[in-house]
């Protein structure tokens, strides 16, 4: 416990007993109201997730809000399909590639827009902010116009480029094909949020620990490794974690690009997967069986960012 | 500008007595290694903002231009109607005023709500803190897919279906572990030094907490508040499912009828909807900005 | 600032916010509301049809309300499952005719077999058998769209002019056409390459079927010599007159886009198409796609809506309701906004309804909307298109998958 701590604690022994109660309490007043909308709201749907993963539960057990009981096999039926493991690999690799390239530019996005002049930095940022804020309904609508083989933009300007004839070019044609245009627009919509949120991080870097471990005489490399970024370790922690979360379970990008006409076995990704084979075909049964194994899956992809983050609070 | 930058730029912190034409030197390579990064800058800014640059340009164009086989970069003959278009639309200002409710009240509840329950996590030693830490990152992880239907019936069963509230309380319960999760991160980043350097005697601990992290956390609740606004703002998912009744929808449910006809799609109604609909997110982010680089320093230099 | 009083104020600014919200949006219905929901086709494009119902039905029915809520296609169906659970359904709903018998077999909807509808006797076969299942009507049709050839007169006129009486004609005519305008994004017949719906019309024109019942299980029939016949036909037609790549789909282009750019002699698709073919709409005409059989036309996929009374809603007046919206004053004022009625009656001998007349329709499996969703059709027409697949592999794969399917 640091120095200011104990005179605290010092303080707060020598205080009477309904007092102390009431201090012991506060951390729990402050995390009630998030515990109360949560139970609220997600408590039965939660219990209804797990109940009817175990449950036979399509559209009519629906209707008459009966289901019927059978065990593990939702879950079994669910692993002992190829299909699902063949999904699991082309989206762990997907989460792979998206998470790398969203946190590496957009942290080197945070970076240039501390080097550059204001006026810059207000244009970039309006600019990081209007991708920001195109709801992905809307920006996958843009990107099919614009990359449709018929008379996308793209076409037309890789062609003028002359980068090479791209008169009519499938975008789509091939399954890495597909899933490269998920992944650029995936990583184009997110990189505002870890740009911004990597800025901030930086603006709360105090100027005079930077000047105290300049006077000592530290380059700019020692002072980014001893001052910066211990103060941008959570924040890295957080995102990275954050994005794996999110691009492992996306559904709308996918769906939408690729196109609900041409989402199939050889291209889903497991927010499609679970969608189709569960929601789609309305067998929620399966669907929430599903659901709870891309939770633990994704539990087990995050562990070592979530451990550390928890970890981080333990120290304080 | 920050601190680092002109660490990263290579300023000098102390005034040496240097000759004259070094010191020449050493400003223009510094304007040089400027103009070099605004260049690039400048590229960054052009290659992502294509897009929505695509989208305000076509919301310009009248239709023949929009379905020409020549894609052409500014309209020729640039035109509103698409705008008066979208907002004759039914419904238009009644789904405006829904969204800004709904992301007014959205913002406002889930930022107090979870900075209290950040500063428990970050700075309290309490049975159940890691619980709650793993419970709030659990929820996180929670695919949306599967808890649309049993959410719904919760809904139905408080008469909330079809009601802004069941949207708010949905959109809080989306946002909260996630605004939690992201502000003990940024509460965590605080340097020790900072805070116990500000600790006042005779105050109460969560007094003190406040008065001196509010202003250290700024950027942090700053950036975390844009998130939650532009998500809310943005969700459709459950915005589609809860509200059935058009004149109690938001903005992205009233996006969607334009491309969910069976018929043609109005492309240039569609993207003057879309150019509209981005209006209030960039508003709210220019009052804002201004936090996330300078509010800090103010803090901390007077400590 | 005090902190703690700005939060304290920002708390009660959100609470007030939410007051101010609670009060405004209403939620509840009262007890006398008829909720319908329609597809926002009918708010864009004949809503008067909709308001004369409304005042019809509130006429005879003093003292009830009706409160229409326009859906979209992509996600309604979602949202009924959530209103199905939630006990809160609406009293009458629009559904596509694929939709209809998943839900049907569900026990969704109510009986309606009792009740006399206008023009009963004579509704239009093919959109009355998606409202059947079991031996009893779910559904009432409401209107339906077909398919037929819109295509670019100038164009036609430069390559000999006469319109094709069979596909051989046809083709001989998309490769003059072809021959006239060189273009490497030019398509004398532009059909997106896994457009199920233009593919089946083959198959079907060759006696072939997706799939049949044999001793009450079914069996997937792609595979079967009629079927493959149909099959190579399409790919030979495909060949010869379209340059859109094999794994493409008729909404992304939509085929009107394409002519609108000049890209397109024509194209097989609904008819409404000529709204917005950009420049050239005063230069669009249409005929009926012909069969492989001389003078006759090919079968088409009839599209339509079915009006149907969810379980839990109040079946008389959702009945009396759906009887305004299409007695015959109702199915005049569609057939002239372009559609085809639900009765033989009022067919009249446009394009649109010439095309009407020959007409295939999907397998009536509660189970066909997940073979719809999992793309089977269209993973195979790509992979037999594009050469990846023989035309028997590619079919034998889609009609095993067709088979464990709809058996499900």
């Amino acid at each position: 416990m640091t120095v200011a701590a104990e005179a605290i604690a010092h303080r707060s022994r020598r205080r009477p007993r309904l007092k102390r109660i009431a201090h012991a309490s506060v951390p729990y007043l402050l995390i009630l109201p998030v515990i109360v909308v949560i139970t609220a709201i997600l408590g039965y749907p939660l219990y209804k997730l797990v109940t009817l993963s175990f449950q036979q539960y399509g559209l009519a057990e629906l209707i008459q809000k009966k289901g019927v009981w059978i065990g593990f096999d939702n879950f079994s039926s669910v692993l002992h399909d190829e299909v699902f493991w063949r999904v699991l690999l082309r989206t762990v690799i997907f989460t792979a590639a998206n998470v790398g390239l969203t946190i590496g530019l957009g942290t080197l996005i945070a970076f240039l827009l501390v080097r550059v002049s204001t006026w810059v930095r207000i244009l970039l940022t309006a600019g990081l902010v209007l991708v920001w804020s195109m709801p992905a309904v809307v920006a996958v609508q843009v990107w099919v116009w614009m990359t449709n083989f018929e008379n996308g933009i793209l076409n037309y300007v890789l062609t003028e480029l002359h980068v090479g004839d791209y008169t009519g070019h499938d975008w789509y044609g091939s399954t890495f094909s597909k899933l490269g245009m998920v992944t650029l627009l995936i990583v184009w919509g997110a990189i505002p949020f870890v740009a911004i949120t990597v800025y901030a991080g930086l603006a709360q870097v105090p100027r005079e620990l930077v000047e105290a471990a300049e006077i000592d005489g530290a380059g700019p490399g020692r002072v980014f490794r001893d001052v910066t970024f211990p103060v941008l370790k959570p924040i890295f922690l957080i995102l990275t974690s954050l994005s794996i979360i999110w691009d492992f379970g996306v559904f709308t990008q996918p769906y939408l690009l690729i196109g609900s006409s041409a989402v199939d076995t050889s291209n889903y990704l497991m927010g499609v997967y679970v969608f189709i084979e569960g929601y789609s075909h309305s067998d929620f049964g399966r669907g929430a069986a599903i659901s709870l194994l891309m939770l633990l899956i994704v539990a087990v992809l995050s562990i070592f960012y979530v451990r550390r983050m928890v970890k981080m609070g333990e120290a304080q | 500008m920050s601190a680092v930058s002109e660490v990263a730029a290579g300023a000098p912190p102390v005034a040496r007595a240097t000759p004259r034409a070094a010191s020449i030197r050493r400003a223009r390579r510094r304007r040089l290694r400027r103009a070099v990064w605004n260049v690039v800058g400048l590229g960054v800014f052009l290659v992502l903002v294509f897009p929505v640059f695509w989208m305000i340009s076509t919301a310009f164009k009248p239709d023949t231009e929009i379905h020409s086989s020549s894609p052409t970069w500014f309209s020729i003959h640039p035109t509103l109607q698409h705008f008066r278009d979208a907002m004759a639309r039914p419904y238009f200002w009644e789904v405006v005023k829904n969204s800004l409710i709904v992301v007014g009240a959205v913002v406002a509840l889930s930022m107090v709500v979870a900075f209290l329950a950040a500063v428990a996590l970050a700075k309290y030693r309490f049975t159940g803190n890691k619980l709650f830490v793993v419970l709030v990152i659990g929820i996180l992880m929670l695919p949306q897919a599967g808890l649309v239907i049993p959410l719904y019936v919760v809904l139905a069963k408080y008469h909330l279906t079809n009601h802004l509230m069941g949207l708010v309380l949905t959109h809080l319960v989306i946002l909260l572990p996630f605004a939690v999760w992201t502000l003990r991160g940024f509460i965590m980043g605080i340097p020790k030094e900072l805070e116990e350097a500000a600790m006042v005697d005779g105050s109460s601990r969560l007094g003190a907490f406040t008065r001196i992290l509010l202003p250290l956390v700024a950027p942090g609740l700053v950036a975390t508040s844009v998130f939650v606004f532009i998500t809310s703002w943005n969700e459709y998912i459950f915005a589609n499912v809860i509200l059935t009744d058009q004149a109690n929808q938001t903005l992205t449910v009233w996006l969607s009828y334009f491309y969910g006809t069976s018929r043609a799609t109005d492309w240039g109604g569609l993207m003057a909807a879309s150019t509209l609909t981005a209006i209030p997110v960039v508003i709210f982010f220019l009052l804002v900005q201004r936090k996330i680089a300078f509010g800090l320093t103010a803090g901390a230099v007077k400590a | 600032m005090n902190v703690r009083a700005m939060a304290a104020a920002v708390l009660v600014a959100a609470l007030a916010v939410v007051a101010v919200g609670v009060g405004g949006a209403s939620g509840g219905s009262s007890a006398n509301t008829l909720t319908v929901w329609l597809q926002v086709d009918a708010q864009s494009g004949w809503s008067e049809v909709v308001a004369a119902a409304n005042a019809q039905f509130k006429a005879q029915n003093p003292g009830w309300d009706v409160d229409v809520q326009y859906q979209t296609w992509g996600t309604h169906l979602a949202k009924f499952d959530a209103t199905l659970a939630g006990g809160n359904a609406p009293d009458v709903i629009e559904m596509g005719n694929t939709e209809m018998t998943k839900y049907s077999a569900a026990g969704a909807f109510q009986d309606l077999t009792a009740i006399s509808f206008p023009n009963k006797s004579t509704w239009l076969q093919g959109l009355a058998a998606s409202g059947r299942y079991g031996g009893k009507i779910y559904g009432v049709p409401y209107y339906a769209g077909s398919r037929v050839v819109t295509y670019r007169t100038d164009l036609f006129r430069q390559a000999g002019g006469k319109i094709p009486q069979s596909q051989a004609e046809f083709i001989a005519l998309a490769k003059r056409i072809g021959a006239k305008n060189k273009a490497k994004t030019f398509s004398p017949v532009y059909i997106a390459g896994t457009d199920w719906y233009v593919a089946m019309s083959f198959v079907y024109d060759y006696g072939g079927q997706i799939a049949i019942t044999r001793k009450g299980k079914w069996v997937g029939t792609l595979d079967k010599p009629a079927a493959l016949a149909g099959l190579a036909a399409y790919k030979r037609f495909f060949e010869a007159s379209s340059r859109a790549p094999a794994g493409s789909n008729e909404g992304t282009p939509p085929p009107y886009d394409v002519m609108a750019h000049g890209n397109a002699a024509s194209t097989y698709g609904a008819g409404w198409f000529t709204c917005c073919v950009g420049d050239y709409k005063s230069k669009v005409a249409q005929f009926v796609m012909p069969s492989h059989t001389k003078g006759q036309p090919i079968p088409g996929f009839l599209g339509g809506s079915d009006l149907a009374v969810p379980v839990g809603g109040s079946k008389d007046k959702a009945a009396a309701w759906i009887s305004a919206f299409t007695d015959n004053a109702s199915m005049t004022a569609l057939r002239a906004k372009g559609n085809i009625p639900n009765t033989t009656s009022l067919l009249g001998t446009s394009v649109n309804e010439r095309a009407a007349r020959k007409s295939w329709f999907v397998p009536q499996s509660k189970n066909w909307v997940n073979v719809e969703n999992g793309n089977v059709l269209r993973t195979m027409l790509q992979r037999i298109l594009s050469g990846r697949s023989s035309i028997k592999d590619a079919a034998s794969v889609a009609s095993d998958n067709i088979t464990y399917t709809l058996n499900q």
